[in-house]
């Protein structure tokens, strides 16, 4: 029987990422000053100080984990800070690692041909992006991510995960059936977002 | 007034000089302490082979330190066990007086029927006349080196005595001890001759012993003195949990993280397969020398003794089989008696049976060299020589050994790092 303490690793994804609709709602009643320095005072700062292991409990992709576990990939995530405005990763780009963001906020956008910036989505802690270079061989980054003030990022390499899936299958098993189904989550938002959007008005 | 470019040139000039100072530092320090970069090296790449064992005990809810202690407790049993073996095949002063007459005796009986020499040693068959200019001074210096000096003569023939009145065939060392002083003799007494006679001073002047010999307690401290450095390394890198590589990723820029990920992921991949590949073939070598040489009429002890060299030398490129082969030759000089399973091999045609044996192996060698090893160390044979000389004048045998590997680590990462930079657009 399931407890009922267990979480869904879902729970709280929603809040997590935000759709493009949400973005630009965000951005025209909240002003730009809000999205850059509103909550990352309380984010990316306050969150600098918590354990690790501590952290990554909150984690969608690591719920279900025990604390020995979770004390395994503290071990080998590798913990980043970028400042405002600087790129974690760039369109085009070889993808190497799947971030959980830890503090701050982060843009997801993608370029034009003509160099015109869209943005996707703004991220929140403690959202995960970029999942498919965790578990594509050779994926290509389809879009940047770019600090939107300090924040902090913890990134798992793609290699870091295979050898974690040949040593300690099981942990690698859990780890992949919530990256499958945080990845499910993000294609139906996706849809609903396209789709369904008027629907879902009131 | 100093202006902003000349104060900006100042602190170029100075990260330059820091830099430089730096360097020449590390590349001091790298060289004074190079005794202690094979051991480091050694103990780094054991500790790499033993990753996924500990990963298996901690499967089976074993704690980390609990099994890196057992495996090193395993490891310090292993070299134990070797040690052992190594010293019981090591002859004592008698069994090597013994050694050297058996060994002189049949060498000069083998050279005498190969090169068809009258008992004068002066005249012999066609292939003599047309080679004994090349290969006399090498069987001179092989008969200088085997000869007894007066001290071991006195100590064998106190263990054989010999005097007139013994006769032939009672005792065959001593007949052959007899035979070798015959040929010793007649050696000496040919024009040019290098050979001084058996119980002869050496020639040239006493060498005084070096500071490295002064006695085999302080060569054995020296060596355990850098070589105790390893299991060290050996236990440090096998707790490390991935703390390590956080720890250089993180001193690489923002900018450079991901292409920094990937060269660590493909040095990982191309050490971790060529180790492996390396493994294996080093050891399937020694097996086909093993059974090879059983088949051909070597005893088993020594087919195994010879094996066991032939595959942990095999690290070095055509070692191995050298080793096999001189082995092989070796043991077809001494051998008193052989067992073939083959009823065409004989004493008389034994030496191009091994010969043939060697060549089987390193044939064998070049069918199942592509399938362990792959593509994991195409380096260029000229790469690989220069490699194996220099790091063999640097850092001994043990040098030569790792000369390869270390290569390959090293192209792998300089054409990653190329690849990735690329790709990245940061070059």
């Amino acid at each position: 029987m399931k407890s009922p303490k267990k979480k869904s690793p879902l729970a709280g994804f929603k809040n997590i990422l935000i759709p493009l609709q949400k973005v630009r709602q965000f951005m025209e009643t909240s002003g730009p000053a809000k999205v850059m320095y509103g909550q990352v005072s309380e984010t990316a700062i306050g969150e600098r100080g918590r354990d690790l292991v501590d952290f990554l409990k909150e984690v969608s992709l690591f719920t279900d984990l025990a604390q020995g576990d979770l004390r395994r990939i503290a071990r080998i995530v590798h913990e980043r800070v970028y400042r405002d405005g600087e790129f974690i990763f760039e369109q085009g780009t070889p993808g190497a690692a799947l971030y959980v963001l830890r503090g701050g906020m982060v843009e997801i956008l993608r370029k034009k041909r003509d160099g015109e910036e869209i943005p996707l989505a703004m991220l929140e802690p403690p959202a995960s992006f970029e999942e498919l270079a965790a578990v594509g061989a050779e994926v290509v980054h389809w879009a940047s991510a770019r600090a939107h003030g300090p924040v902090s990022v913890v990134a798992i390499g793609r290699s870091d995960l295979d050898a974690l899936s040949h040593n300690f299958p099981s942990l690698a098993n859990k780890i992949l059936m919530n990256l499958a189904q945080v990845i499910a989550f993000q294609l139906r938002m996706l849809l609903e977002a396209e789709y369904f959007h008027e629907e879902s008005k009131p | 007034v100093i202006s902003r470019n000349d104060s900006r040139s100042a602190g170029k000039l100075f990260k330059s000089a820091i830099a430089t100072a730096g360097l020449l530092l590390s590349a001091y320090l790298l060289w004074k302490l190079r005794s202690l970069i094979v051991p480091v090296v050694v103990g780094g790449l054991v500790a790499y082979i033993c990753r996924p064992l500990i990963a298996h005990l901690e499967r089976f809810r074993m704690p980390r330190s609990a099994a890196i202690g057992l495996l090193l407790v395993l490891f310090v049993l292993a070299v134990l066990f070797i040690a052992g073996r190594i010293a019981a095949v090591i002859p004592k002063e008698t069994a090597a007086i013994e050694l050297k007459v058996h060994g002189l005796y049949k060498f000069n009986e083998n050279y005498r029927v190969l090169m068809g020499l009258d008992p004068s040693l002066k005249k012999g068959n066609r292939f003599y006349r047309l080679a004994h200019e090349d290969t006399e001074p090498i069987v001179d210096w092989i008969n200088r080196q085997l000869a007894l000096t007066p001290e071991e003569q006195s100590l064998f023939l106190a263990l054989h005595p010999g005097g007139p009145d013994v006769p032939a065939g009672s005792d065959r060392l001593l007949d052959y001890h007899r035979a070798n002083r015959k040929t010793l003799k007649l050696r000496a007494r040919r024009p040019h001759a290098e050979v001084g006679g058996e119980g002869r001073a050496p020639k040239g002047p006493p060498q005084a012993p070096s500071p490295a010999m002064k006695g085999p307690l302080a060569t054995l401290g020296k060596f355990l003195s850098a070589w105790i450095i390893a299991p060290l390394v050996f236990v440090f890198l096998l707790s490390d949990a991935g703390e390590i590589k956080s720890g250089l990723l993180s001193a690489v820029p923002n900018r450079l993280f991901e292409p920094a990920v990937r060269v660590l992921e493909d040095l990982d991949r191309a050490l971790g397969s060529y180790l492996r590949g390396l493994f294996l073939e080093c050891a399937l070598l020694g097996l086909s020398v093993t059974v090879l040489l059983v088949i051909v009429g070597v005893s088993p002890r020594w087919a195994i003794t010879i094996g066991i060299f032939t595959g942990a030398t095999d690290v070095i490129p055509y070692m191995g089989s050298a080793v096999a082969l001189l082995g092989g030759l070796a043991y077809a000089l001494l051998a008193e008696e052989i067992h073939p399973l083959l009823p065409m091999v004989n004493p008389g045609n034994f030496v191009m049976w091994i010969l043939a044996a060697v060549i089987l192996a390193e044939a064998l060698k070049n069918v199942y060299e592509p399938i362990v090893l792959g593509g994991a160390a195409s380096l260029h044979p000229l790469v690989v020589l220069i490699g194996v000389v220099g790091a063999g004048m640097l850092f001994g045998i043990a040098g030569m050994l790792l000369a390869v590997p270390v290569i390959t680590v090293f192209k792998v990462f300089v054409s990653s790092t190329a690849r990735q930079l690329k790709a990245y657009g940061l070059v």
